[in-house]
């Protein structure tokens, strides 16, 4: 007879690899899109972007508007993916489990949204 | 992978309280610490995010309130809170990466050595840039 908990555990601990492999990766990404971030913003104008002007120039150039979005998404994904490792280590039982799933969905989601209007807002100032 | 996840766990002692387990260094001093670390570095950075996200906002409400938020920023309190945040964003950049080649299997059996190759270059990071945010 087959191990009910085995049986159970085995989609469960594939899921959570292919989590973690998106986490791993997301933020080898993260530390690269982070590095050009710091960079452009501190390094390229002498003084760092300050200047109102300066800064809405910059974000509205169709490449760093670009490079923002895809930062943008990039750093929600792997933040949420953390947050629920954290939560999910508190044991929480299936039904909150499930509800911690769709309230991180939901907050990654709104993050991304308003991010991306903001981003189209800065880039028509 | 396993290995890694190894290295984020510590078994039974977790189980029972997992998130006092986070301080709990006495089976592995070197990875609790590194663990415990990592694990409130992405707090403090995910909290910062949010802020982040909701001060560019003033972006969009105009000039004035953009040069009034620069100005509150340029004062030394703040410059010692950028200091704080390069501190979290470059132990959690370079543990994570300690934490995601040893999870694909590589450095496995040195994986302390290359946490303190990279907590070194992460200290000289984090001086050079304490330096440019209190220069620049």
């Amino acid at each position: 007879m087959r191990d009910k908990s085995l049986t159970h555990q085995g989609p469960r601990q594939d899921r959570s690899g292919a989590i973690w492999l998106i986490q791993a990766f997301s933020g080898l990404l993260l530390v690269a899109l982070l590095l050009l971030h710091m960079v452009a913003h501190h390094f390229i104008v002498e003084g760092g972007l300050r200047e109102f002007r300066q800064v809405v120039d910059y974000a509205s150039h169709p490449a760093i508007f670009a490079i923002t979005i895809i930062f943008l998404i990039v750093v929600t994904v792997h933040t949420v993916l953390g947050l629920r490792a954290i939560l999910i280590d508190l044991r929480p039982s299936l039904a909150a489990r499930r509800s911690i799933d769709w309230l991180l969905l939901a907050i990654g989601v709104a993050i991304i949204i308003y991010g991306i209007w903001l981003e189209f807002i800065i880039a028509r100032l | 992978m396993q290995e890694t996840q190894d290295l984020e766990s510590r078994g039974p002692v977790r189980a029972r309280r997992p998130l006092t387990a986070w301080f709990d260094v006495r089976r592995d001093r070197l990875g609790s610490w590194a663990f415990a670390l990592n694990r409130l570095t992405a707090l403090g950075l995910t909290l910062y995010l949010f802020i982040h996200m909701a001060v560019l906002y003033l972006l969009a409400q105009g000039e004035s309130r953009w040069d009034s938020f620069i100005l509150v920023v340029r004062s030394p309190l703040f410059l010692a809170l950028d200091v704080v945040l390069i501190f979290g964003i470059l132990f959690h950049g370079l543990n994570g990466i300690r934490v995601s080649l040893v999870g694909m299997g590589i450095g496995v059996r040195n994986h302390r050595r290359l946490f303190w190759i990279l907590s070194a270059i992460g200290l000289v990071l984090l001086l050079v840039s304490a330096w440019l945010v209190f220069t620049i």
